[in-house]
Parts: structure tokens; C-alpha cells; sequence
């Protein structure tokens, strides 16, 4: 595509920074100096994708291969993808507007079920055959990384493979492999053979699912030799491994419009309905030194007025507060503010809260989840109402405008009590806002209430979700109780996306075709409450004669085969059967790091050999 | 604090960025060039880079103006290079100077806007939209606030409407609306009512803003001291015929 063509799209479509590339730090090179052409897709838009940690750590690091040319692409805007389709334009890269299926490699990035759709309207739109199997050589290869490939087979018959666990470490072996492979001028079916040789690659084409009455019943391997249980890939060394200094620096406001500092991978707390927590592990650290000299190195290169101390915990980092004193003063006259994502929910969390802002008066979100001890311990977030009141307290001391509260509905083993839990929790914090003298303005209390949904890989991986017309009554029945209590908002996830969500995240191979189906019917960005239509979907399942309840319900035996069993996280199912035999007993497990090792199964644990205790690992 | 006046050109793909986007550029790139910005006070301290007026996402800018002040004295060249060199392309200062510390921003003076919009062929029903626009006594335009609609007479905000036709059939169109505090017109609402009708069709959407204007001592000029009609005499009437009206 020129670039005078390109100017004539933007002049028609909203926010057309989405599409304009050219941003500080985009990288850019000669498709005729380059070997392995490669585009980065994020299925939702840009400034989602942008927000992306995962993305621009894989954008940097195969730049830096003078042979590759990583590119990026985002999932249209509504008003973008009519233009393409009514003028038979292909979807397009942001840096050299090369068409997707003009690349030799398109990686896409998957984090949520939702974005499911998004992907197959960009294969569509960017001219490659939706399905692996009707691929040739004039295409490119499709594979996918990232949380949601721990159970991929919903979108298996659409990739060429995916990319298990961490990819600074794979992605490098990859490019390496294709780059010979292509040299030699071989056939899909050699490459994607031979790279099952690679640990962490799963190539979903060379096995086929069994079924018996129904249910899932195993996966066959369709060619001897290739591995019957894929791995994940870990980088065991954080402290060494390659992160970006010249982030990019977008034009529009993105979700995320900072500079990320990873302090840490993965989070030890075994919290047991969090994907995260388990498919993340063991917890990689990088020192103190080397996080000031990065964060000094991001500033420099990318200007941006603030720097986010991200990880799935922050606050667990074991040098926290060194850390935010020595980078503020790092920091001091270049007007560059900290901010401290995933709090928990505790006094000290609260302090370091306080630390980075300076200026107190906008809001503190935690992450309670349960609203009593009992489900709190049923689910193993070890957090009491006493930390959340005495963080309440000191938020409404300080001046803060509100307090913010994440809980989820439809745990396992969860009662009504539970959730009035919540409304008198709500009702402590009420009172302690009238307690609280000298405010100039009224203190707020929000309680979000999002549904928990039964994750691949977790200790509720066999729980069954809270049936979509019960989940209506609880939100219902919070709604009632904290309307009666004042200072409070509640706000509540859509159920119907939860339903889908838990659908495509326990899901097999059977679900592709309702995927393929929802697409046609007009599917898209689910995720984003002004574009979803749950009648899509209805309509799809109906169709294909699929009962997606049969999944979102679905309750089976600690015994019965799952359709992930051949994804292993180094998590062991029997730790996974322990900690849910565990969690039905109301009992806790201590976070490894403090308490010891739990036995979660894992090799080169850190905590395991004993080397890891309150003080960094290196 | 140290006052500056910056003339910079935002042109290219960089039209398509919005006016709060080429802020946060602004910000960014004085920060990555060590450029010590003095900041608002208050409770959420802003760097003071204050734009003479917002540009709309899709006009390209030829002569904007921000003004920029500083904690420490920085030499008004090093200023210049040291953006330049972490703008991205289609962005650059042409010229920074020294401004007394008590004079207020261009942006509280601002009162108009000179466009200029590339006509692909002239025909005599653009010609007559012009002079009707120019003739009448009030001209009247929905705007959709937030909440509400509201009708209004934007014809006094029209100060010059100058065609320079062209021998293959092309034009120049030259626009000042008034614009700023007191009140303006946007040069895509003046496109609105060009494109009506047969005239669909004869004009690229490509608008230049070429200067800015402010009111002193009842006359318009640009911060340079150039008056609208001997900006256009300067560098653009080659003696055709052209409508006008101040």
C-alpha cells in the first residue's frame, strides 16, 4: 500500500492514530535487507495492545535480530474494517503497510477468550485461509502465545502452533528454524514437524482429540515422535534476560500510558481461581541494581512522566520501599511519577500507595475477592478484614477520594452469607467515613463484583460455573444490600460474557466451529461491552448443535482426562487435586516463599532448593 | 521561570494525531531531552506547554505557536535542536525566542485563523457559494454540544473567504475564521457548506493552517507583525481574480 492510499484511510476513519505507526521508537527497516518478516497481532485495538507488556518485549527483542523485521498490527475499529472490506482492502502491518498475508510469520497474542473472534476476522481480513489445514506455502505461518494458549484447543484447527510460556527464549529458536527452513525451500508440514522438536511448541495439527459418549476422552498423536506433553517454556533467569529500554511511545492515549517496569514474573501467593498465579511460576526476581539502571535506561529513551512498578504483586517485591525511595530519587527534577499496579489489600500496600503519589486524593483499588474469611480461606486469599479496614481507614484519613473493591460471585462453595459478607463489609467502611473528620469531600466506596470463571490449570479447574440465571440473583441480591448502605456504587460484570468466557476457557476442538460461525454472523470484540451481541452467539451454538452450557457446567471427576491435560504448566494435577481437596476443607496454604515449598511439582524451583526466602534470590 | 515562544510545523501523517497527542509528544520529548519544563502548581502539576491554539486531528500546521516555560535559562537555539532532534517526522521548531515573563500566552490573544484548502476544480457553483457566503447577513449552524444542539449565526466569524484560481482548473482557497476565546468557526464547518450539493466532489479534504492571528490595537496580525492581506499579497496573489472581504 502507498503511503498516499494510506493517507486517504486515515483522512475517513476515526482516531486514525491506531493505524499511523511512526511512533518515537517504532522500528523500522528494509524489507529487502531482511530474512524472516514478522507481524505481531494483537486482537483487540491498538490502544489496548498497547498496553501490552508481552508485546513489546517479543517487538524489541526480535528487532535486535538483524535479520528479522518484527512489525505490529491491531485489530480494526468497526469503522476501519468497513472501509477495508467495501474497497477489498487487505488488513495491514502499522510499520511497512505490507499486508498480513504477505508476512512469512504472524504471531498473535493471546490473552483473553473474548478476543477469540478478533483473531479470525483478522486472518480473514488479512487474506490467509482461516484454517491450518488449508494453508499452503504462499502463506504464512499463524501461531499463538500468551495466558489463553494454556488451553488452546478452541482455537486449534486456526493456528499452525502455539508458543508455550515465556517467549524471549523460543521465539529467537523459531525465527532460527524458519529462516533455515525457508533457505531450503522445504514444505509446511517439514517445518512444523521439526519444530515440535523445540520444547514449549505445540503443534495442534499432528494430534486429533477422542471423544467417547460425548466427553473428551484423550488426544491421539497423529505422527510417532512428536511429544505427547508440551511444557511451558520458563525463563529462569529474569535478572539476564533480554527488556526493552526504548519502549515505544504511543500518540494517542493508550489504557496503559506508561513506561512498565517488570519487578518480577510469576507470584507465589497460590491464590487458587488465578490462572496467573499457576501458569507464571516458580517467581523470578531481578535485582534492585538492575531495575534502577532499567528504569533509568526507559526514561532516558522514552520520556514518558510515568513508570509503572508492574508485576502480578508488587508489593511482595522484597525491596519495595528501597526501590520506590532510590527511584524517586533517581528521579527527582525530571517530574517522573511512580504508580504501583496490583496491590494487596493491606496497610503496607497502602503505604507504598501513599509513597508514589504524591498527591493522595485519587482512589486505591484492592483486591479482596471474597467477602468472608471462610471463602477467603476456601480460595486462598490471605488477606483479613481487618487489613481491608485499616487500609479503608487510612485511605479515608488521607484524603483519598474512594476506595475500590474487586470481589467475584459464584466462587466454589459459595452462600448468600458470603456475599452479605460484602455488604457488611461495605457497611464497616461506611462507618468508618462518617468517623473520619475534616473531609472536604465525601469519601466513595465501590464495589466491583466480576464473576469468578473456572480456569484451565487451577486448583477449580473441575468446578463448574455459577449457573448464568443464579449468577443474575447474587449480583441482584448485592445490588438490593448495598443500596442500603451509603457512600457505596456497585458495578457488575455482564453475565453473559462471563458464560462465554468460561465456555471458550474449559473448551475442545468442537468449539471452533461456533468460533467460525459467531465470526460470519458479525462477531467481533466481544470483550468491549458496546460491541458485544450475546443473539451471535446463541444463534452460532444453536446452529453448529453445540449446548455451550454442556462446558460452561461441565463438573467432571479429578480422574476424567481434560481437553489441556497435554499443556503442562510443571504445576502438578496432583497438587492441583491437593490444593482443591484443600480448598473444600476451608484450609490454607502459606505462600512458599514465607512458608516453605508447597510441593506445587515444579523443576528449578528456586524456593524448592531452599535458595529463596524474604530476600532476593540473587 | 523562563519564557519562550516556539514556531513550529506539525505536517505529514502527523496531521492525523490530535491536539492532546501532540501534547503529550511535546511533554515527552522535552523530557527525553533533559529540557527542564516548569510545571503548574496546584494539586496535579502540569508541565507549562501552552499551545496558541488547538489544531484538529487531519489539518496540517505551518506556523503554530506554543509557549514554553522553564525552571533554568536554556540558549534559544539549544531549545530548537535539542526538540528537533527527538521529534519524530513531520514535527519541528523553526524558530524559539525569549519572551517576557509577564506577557500573557498567545493563546489568551489569538483571534484568527488563516487555511488554506486545495481545490480540484473550480467551477462556477464553488465561485457563487463563496460570494453567497460573503453576502449574506447571517448564516446559521447546528453544533452539537454534550447535551444539547445549538443553532448559530457563524457569518461574523467569517473575516475572508480568496480564491486563487488556477489556469488547469485547480484552486487555492484561503480561509480566516476567527477563532480563540470569543468565539469561531472550524474550518471543516465552512467545508460543510462548500461541499453542498454540485460542489461535492471538487475538493481535497486537505487543509493548512497556514498562520495565526491576534487582535492588536483593532488589527489582526501575525506574532510576526504581518496584517492577513499582506501575508496573502507577500507570498500568495499573483493579480487574478480573488474574493475577499475584512
Amino acid at each position: 500500500m502507498t503511503n498516499v492510499y494510506l493517507s486517504d484511510l486515515l483522512e475517513r476513519v476515526r482516531k486514525p492514530a491506531r493505524y499511523l505507526g511512526k511512533e518515537i521508537n517504532a522500528i523500522y527497516k528494509s524489507v529487502e535487507e531482511i530474512k524472516v518478516h514478522l507481524v505481531l497481532a494483537f486482537p483487540d485495538l491498538y490502544e489496548v495492545g498497547m498496553s501490552h507488556l508481552g508485546l513489546k518485549i517479543l517487538y524489541a527483542l526480535a528487532n535486535k535480530m538483524p535479520e528479522v523485521y518484527a512489525e505490529r498490527v491491531f485489530a480494526p475499529g468497526a469503522d476501519m474494517e468497513k472501509i477495508l472490506r467495501q474497497e477489498n482492502l487487505p488488513l495491514f502491518s502499522l510499520e511497512s503497510n505490507t499486508p498480513l498475508h504477505s508476512f512469512d510469520l504472524v504471531g498473535f497474542s493471546l490473552q483473553y477468550e473474548l478476543s477469540y473472534t478478533a483473531v479470525l476476522n483478522m486472518l480473514e481480513l488479512g487474506g490467509i485461509p482461516l484454517y491450518s489445514a488449508d494453508r499452503n506455502e504462499a502463506d504464512p505461518l499463524v501461531l499463538g502465545g500468551g495466558p489463553a494458549v494454556f488451553n488452546p484447543e478452541p482455537l486449534a484447527p486456526f493456528f499452525d502452533f502455539f508458543v508455550l510460556g515465556d517467549g524471549e527464549e523460543v521465539l529467537p529458536e523459531i525465527i532460527r528454524e524458519y529462516a533455515f527452513w525457508k533457505d531450503k525451500g522445504r514444505k509446511r508440514e517439514d517445518f512444523l514437524e521439526k519444530i515440535t522438536r523445540i520444547p514449549g511448541i505445540y503443534v495442534p495439527g499432528l494430534y486429533e482429540p477422542v471423544y467417547s459418549q460425548g466427553n473428551f476422552s484423550g488426544l491421539k498423536a497423529l505422527k510417532e515422535g512428536v511429544p505427547l506433553r508440551i511444557e511451558k517454556r520458563t525463563v529462569v533467569d529474569l535478572e539476564h534476560a533480554f527488556y526493552p529500554d526504548s519502549f515505544i511511545v504511543p500518540y494517542m492515549e493508550v489504557v496503559h500510558d506508561r513506561a512498565a517496569l517488570e519487578l518480577f514474573r510469576g507470584c507465589s501467593r497460590g491464590c487458587r481461581f488465578c490462572q496467573a498465579g499457576f501458569t507464571y511460576r516458580p517467581v523470578r526476581e531481578r535485582s534492585l541494581n538492575k531495575l534502577k539502571e532499567l528504569a533509568g535506561a526507559i526514561i532516558d529513551k522514552t520520556g514518558f512522566e510515568e513508570l509503572s512498578l508492574s508485576s502480578l504483586s508488587s508489593s511482595d517485591y522484597p525491596q519495595i520501599e528501597k526501590l520506590i525511595d532510590e527511584l524517586q530519587a533517581q528521579f527527582h527534577q525530571r517530574e517522573v511519577s511512580l504508580s504501583l499496579p496490583s496491590l494487596r489489600a493491606d496497610s503496607f500496600a497502602l503505604k507504598l500507595a501513599d509513597k508514589v503519589q504524591h498527591n493522595r486524593t485519587g482512589g486505591v483499588t484492592f483486591a479482596p475477592e471474597a467477602g468472608s474469611q471462610r471463602l477467603r480461606n476456601v480460595i486462598n486469599k490471605q488477606v483479613s478484614e481487618e487489613d481491608i479496614l485499616k487500609a479503608a481507614a487510612r485511605a479515608i484519613e488521607t484524603g483519598r477520594s474512594h476506595i475500590k473493591l474487586y470481589f467475584m460471585i459464584g466462587l466454589p462453595t459459595e452462600t448468600e452469607e458470603d456475599l452479605w459478607g460484602i455488604v457488611e463489609l461495605a457497611r464497616k467502611i461506611s462507618r468508618l467515613r462518617k468517623v473520619a473528620k475534616g473531609r472536604r469531600r465525601p469519601f466513595k466506596i465501590i464495589i466491583s463484583a466480576s464473576t469468578f470463571i473456572p480456569k484451565p490449570h487451577t486448583p477449580f479447574q473441575w468446578e463448574p460455573l455459577l449457573d448464568l440465571e443464579r449468577i443474575k440473583e447474587r449480583q441482584e441480591l448485592l445490588r438490593q444490600g448495598l443500596r442500603k448502605v451509603k457512600g457505596v456504587d456497585f458495578t457488575w460484570h455482564e453475565a453473559k460474557m462471563s458464560f462465554l468466557e468460561a465456555v471458550f476457557a474449559r473448551g475442545d476442538r468442537r468449539l471452533s466451529t461456533v468460533l467460525e460461525r459467531a465470526f460470519k454472523m458479525g462477531s467481533r470484540l466481544d470483550a468491549w461491552s458496546d460491541s458485544f451481541d450475546f443473539s451471535f452467539w446463541e444463534e452460532a451454538f444453536r446452529r453448529e448443535g453445540i449446548d455451550p452450557g454442556y462446558y460452561a457446567y461441565y463438573h467432571p471427576h479429578t480422574s476424567a482426562p481434560l481437553p489441556w491435560d497435554h499443556i503442562s504448566t510443571g504445576v502438578s494435577k496432583q497438587f492441583l487435586i491437593s490444593e482443591r481437596k484443600k480448598a473444600l476443607e476451608e484450609k490454607i496454604t502459606g505462600d512458599c516463599r514465607e512458608s516453605g515449598c508447597s510441593g506445587c511439582g515444579l523443576n528449578n524451583c528456586p524456593v524448592q532448593k531452599g535458595e529463596a526466602g524474604c530476600t532476593t534470590i540473587f | 521561570m523562563y519564557h519562550y515562544l516556539l514556531t513550529f510545523s506539525k505536517a505529514g501523517d502527523l496531521r492525523f494525531i490530535s491536539h492532546l497527542d501532540l501534547l503529550r509528544t511535546f511533554i515527552r520529548s522535552a523530557r527525553r531531552a533533559g529540557i527542564p519544563a516548569a510545571y503548574s502548581k496546584g494539586y496535579n502539576p502540569q508541565p507549562k506547554f501552552i499551545f496558541a491554539a488547538p489544531l484538529a486531528v487531519g489539518i496540517e500546521g505551518e506556523n503554530e505557536y506554543l509557549d514554553l516555560y522553564l525552571r533554568e535559562a536554556w540558549e534559544t537555539d539549544v531549545i530548537k535542536e535539542s526538540l528537533n532532534r527527538q521529534f519524530p517526522d513531520g514535527l519541528k521548531v523553526h524558530k524559539v525566542s525569549y519572551v517576557d515573563l509577564n506577557r500573557p500566552p498567545l493563546s489568551a490573544m489569538v483571534s484568527a485563523a488563516l487555511y488554506k484548502v486545495l481545490l480540484t476544480n473550480v467551477t462556477p457553483s464553488i465561485e457563487k457559494t463563496l460570494l453567497d457566503i460573503l453576502n449574506a447577513e447571517t448564516i446559521l449552524l447546528e453544533r452539537k454540544g454534550k447535551k444539547n444542539k445549538k443553532t448559530l449565526n457563524i457569518r461574523p466569524y467569517i473575516f475572508l473567504l480568496s480564491l486563487q484560481k488556477r489556469e488547469d482548473g485547480k484552486g487555492e482557497l484561503f480561509m480566516l475564521l476567527a477563532t480563540g476565546n470569543k468565539g469561531g468557526v472550524r474550518p471543516h464547518e465552512i467545508m460543510s457548506i462548500l461541499l453542498m450539493g454540485d460542489n461535492a466532489g471538487s475538493i481535497n479534504t486537505k487543509i493548512i493552517r497556514k498562520d495565526l492571528f491576534i487582535l492588536e490595537n483593532n488589527r489582526l496580525k501575525t506574532p510576526e507583525g504581518l496584517s492577513p492581506l499582506e501575508y496573502l499579497e507577500m507570498r500568495y496573489y499573483d493579480g487574478t481574480k480573488n474574493y475577499y472581504q475584512l
